[in-house]
C-alpha cells in the first residue's frame, strides 16, 4: 500500500492477467449468456404471454392464464407429469443399481478388463434414434427378442411392451438402463480412487466383505453416487427422445412426457407461451429434485476433507 | 503356521470370489450384447424369414446383400457426411473453448472468478429442454438461420458445455504449478505455456471431452429436427427417423440401416479408448 512504485507493476501483470483471462473466457461467457442465462428469463417472461410465433408480432399478456390452465383444464399436462414421474423413477433406480453392479464386477481382478468395459459401456455410443428403432423391434409382440425369451425359454404369455399402455414406460425405462454405460465408467473411475489403505485396515481389523463394502467403499463412493444420481435425475426427468423417434407418446398418453407435451404445443400447435410455461414447470420438477438431493445429501453424503 | 494357513485360505476365497465375479461379467455383458445382436441377426434375414413363426437366433441364410439393396433407399453415406459436417467443426470448437474456459478458471486470477465459475456450475444443472424454445426463436426469428446447420454448430462454439470447461479445469488443477512457473521465468506467456505444456498433458480429458461432445451431437435428435427440415441435409438421426416412417414394415432394411448407424459411433470409441477411460479416472470426478 505504501509504495505505490512497488504496486505498479504488480497492477500491470494483473491487467494483463485480468485480460487474458476474460480473451480465454470470452466464448464460454457469450454461451453462458447468450445460450443459458439469457434464455431462461425468456422462458419465464414469456410464459405469462400467449404467442403464435409470427415474427415480433402478436403478444398478448395473459398473466398466469397459461398456469391456471395447465394445472386445471389441459387434458395432457398432469398426467404427462405422472408418466414422466414413474418413467424417471424406474430408469434412475434401474441405472444406478445396474451401473454400480458392473462398475463393483469390473473393479476385480478379471482377465480382459478393459474389453468388458468397452462392452458396456457400448450402448451409450449408439445414435439414440438408432437405439429405440431397434428396441422397437426387439419388443415385437411376435417376432422380437423378448417374446422369444419369454414365450419360448419361459413359455410364458406375449407381452405387448411399448405398445402395451401399462408396460411402455417401464419398456422404455430398461432401455435408459441398458444405456447408462457412462454412468458404470464414472463408478470405475470413483471405485479406483477408494484408498486401498482404508480396505485393508478394515480387512486387518476383522471387517467382512459385506461391512468392508457397506462402511468403507459406499461411504467413499458417495460423492459419485450423488454426481450420477443428479445427472441420472436431470437427464430422465426431461426425457424426450424415446417420445420423438418412437412412440410418439402413445399409446394414449402413456408414454407422453413433459418435454414432449411442451414440443407439442410449441413445435406442433405453435403455441409458444404456453409451451414456455410447460418449460417452467419442468423447470420447477427439476430445481424440486435438484433440491431435495442437495439437501439431503449432507446426512448422506461423506466427505473425505480437503479433496478439493 | 496358523497366520499362515489363513492367508492361505484368504487367497484361495479372493480366487474364488473373483472368479464368480468373473463369471458373472461375462453373462451380463452377454446379456447387455444380446439386443445387438438381435438386430444384427435381423439385418441379414430377409422379411419372410423375419415374420416367420420359427422365430430362428441366428440367421439361416446370412444376407449380407441386404445391405446395399438398404442403401437404394437409405442414403447412408450423405446423411453420414452431413453429420460429419455438423460434428466435426463442433467437437474441435467445443473442445479447444473448453480448453482455453478451463486453463484461465485453473491457472489465472481475475476479477469475478467465483462470480463466473459459479454461473458455470449452475449451467450444468440446467435442463436444456427448459431453454430449448428460446433458443429456436433466437436462430430462426432473431438469426434466420433456420434450415442451416449453424444452430446446430455455433453453441460448440461458445465453450462447448459447461461440464466440459469444468472436466478441463478439474484437470488442469493436477498438473504440478511449478512446471508453468519454470516456463514464466523463461519468459513463456499464457498461450505459450497453454500450448507447449498444458495441452500436452491433458490430451487425456480432451479425447474425453471430444467423445462426450460427439456423443451429445450423435444422440440428438429433438435439436436436428427443429432446424433441418430439408431431406438432402438430413443427418443420420433424421434419415433414420424418415426412413422408419416411409417402411414401416421392411424390418429387414430398417435393421440393415440401424446397424449402419451403430458403425461410426463404435470406430470413433476404439479409436479413443485407451485415453478416454483414462481420462475419467484420472479427473476423478470428485465433488
Amino acid at each position: 500500500m505504501s509504495s505505490k512504485k512497488n504496486k505498479k507493476p504488480r497492477n500491470a501483470l494483473m491487467r494483463a492477467e485480468n485480460r487474458t483471462a476474460y480473451l480465454c473466457l470470452i466464448p464460454s461467457i457469450i454461451g453462458l449468456i447468450f445460450l443459458t442465462y439469457v434464455p431462461l428469463m425468456e422462458v419465464f417472461g414469456l410464459s405469462f404471454f400467449s404467442w403464435k410465433g409470427n415474427g415480433f408480432t402478436g403478444f398478448k399478456f395473459v398473466g398466469l392464464q397459461n398456469y391456471i390452465r395447465l394445472l386445471t383444464t389441459d387434458p395432457y399436462f398432469k398426467t404427462s407429469v405422472l408418466v414422466t414421474l414413474y418413467y424417471t423413477f424406474m430408469a434412475v433406480i434401474g441405472s444406478m443399481i445396474y451401473s454400480l453392479t458392473i462398475a463393483l464386477l469390473l473393479n476385480r481382478k478379471i482377465p480382459a478388463r478393459g474389453f468388458w468395459r468397452a462392452v458396456f459401456y457400448l450402448p451409450y455410443l449408439l445414435p439414440a434414434v438408432a437405439v429405440y428403432l431397434g428396441w422397437n423391434w426387439l419388443y415385437n409382440i411376435n417376432y422380437g427378442l423378448f417374446n422369444y425369451i419369454l414365450n419360448r425359454i419361459f413359455h410364458l404369455p406375449r407381452v405387448g411392451f411399448v405398445n402395451d399402455a401399462k408396460l411402455v414406460a417401464p419398456s422404455l425405462a430398461l432401455v435408459s438402463v441398458w444405456l447408462a454405460g457412462n454412468l458404470i465408467v464414472i463408478f470405475l473411475a470413483g471405485l479406483q480412487n477408494v484408498p486401498r489403505t482404508y480396505l485393508e485396515a478394515a480387512e486387518v481389523d476383522g471387517a467382512n466383505a459385506w461391512q468392508r463394502f457397506w462402511n468403507i467403499t459406499i461411504p467413499c463412493m458417495s460423492p459419485i453416487i450423488f454426481y450420477n444420481l443428479l445427472m441420472a435425475l436431470i437427464t430422465n426427468l426431461q426425457v424426450i427422445t424415446p417420445a420423438l423417434a418412437l412412440t410418439k407418446g402413445g399409446p394414449g398418453s402413456s408414454s407422453r412426457f413433459v418435454s414432449y407435451v411442451m414440443y407439442q404445443y410449441a413445435f406442433e400447435s405453435r403455441k409458444f407461451g404456453y409451451a414456455a410455461a410447460v418449460s417452467v414447470m419442468l423447470f420447477i420438477l427439476i430445481g424440486i429434485f435438484t433440491v431435495i438431493l442437495f439437501a439431503t445429501s449432507k446426512s448422506w453424503m461423506f466427505n473425505q476433507g480437503g479433496d478439493d | 503356521m496358523n497366520k499362515a494357513s489363513s492367508l492361505a485360505s484368504r487367497k484361495r476365497r479372493e480366487k474364488i470370489i473373483n472368479a464368480v465375479c468373473f463369471a458373472l461379467v461375462v453373462f451380463f455383458s452377454a446379456l447387455c450384447m444380446l439386443p445387438i445382436w438381435w438386430i444384427f441377426r435381423s439385418s441379414l434375414m430377409s422379411n419372410n424369414q423375419l415374420f416367420a413363426n420359427t422365430v430362428p437366433f441366428f440367421p439361416p441364410d446370412w444376407l449380407f446383400s441386404n445391405y446395399p439393396k438398404a442403401l437404394v433407399h437409405f442414403d447412408f453415406w450423405t446423411y453420414l457426411k452431413n453429420t460429419m459436417i455438423i460434428i466435426v467443426p463442433s467437437v474441435i470448437a467445443g473442445t479447444v473453448t473448453a480448453v482455453m474456459g478451463g486453463y484461465a478458471f485453473a491457472r489465472m486470477r481475475f476479477v469475478g472468478k467465483k462470480f463466473l465459475f459459479t454461473l458455470v456450475i449452475g449451467s450444468m444443472f440446467l435442463p436444456v429442454m427448459v431453454t430449448l424454445i428460446p433458443l429456436y426463436i433466437m436462430w430462426t426469428n432473431i438469426f434466420k438461420l433456420n434450415g442451416s446447420y449453424w444452430p446446430l454448430i455455433l453453441p460448440y462454439f461458445c465453450g462447448g458445455g459447461a461440464f466440459n470447461i469444468y472436466l478441463i479445469r478439474q484437470f488442469i488443477m493436477t498438473i504440478p504449478r511449478e512446471l508453468d512457473e519454470a516456463a514464466t521465468i523463461d519468459g513463456a506467456g499464457h498461450f505459450r505455456i497453454l500450448l507447449s505444456i498444458i495441452v500436452p498433458a491433458i490430451k487425456a480429458a480432451m479425447i474425453v471431452v471430444a467423445l462426450l461432445l460427439f456423443t451429445q451431437m450423435w444422440n440428438d435428435l429433438i435439436q436436428q429436427s427443429l432446424y433441418i427440415h430439408d431431406a438432402k441435409k438430413f443427418t443420420i438421426a433424421l434419415g433414420l427417423s424418415q426412413f422408419k416412417g416411409s417402411l414401416k414394415q421392411d424390418y429387414s432394411a430398417i435393421m440393415c440401416a440401424t446397424c449402419m448407424s451403430f458403425a461410426p459411433g463404435i470406430i470413433f470409441y476404439l479409436l479413443g479408448q485407451k485415453y478416454f477411460v483414462e481420462g475419467i479416472v484420472l479427473t476423478g470426478m470428485k465433488s
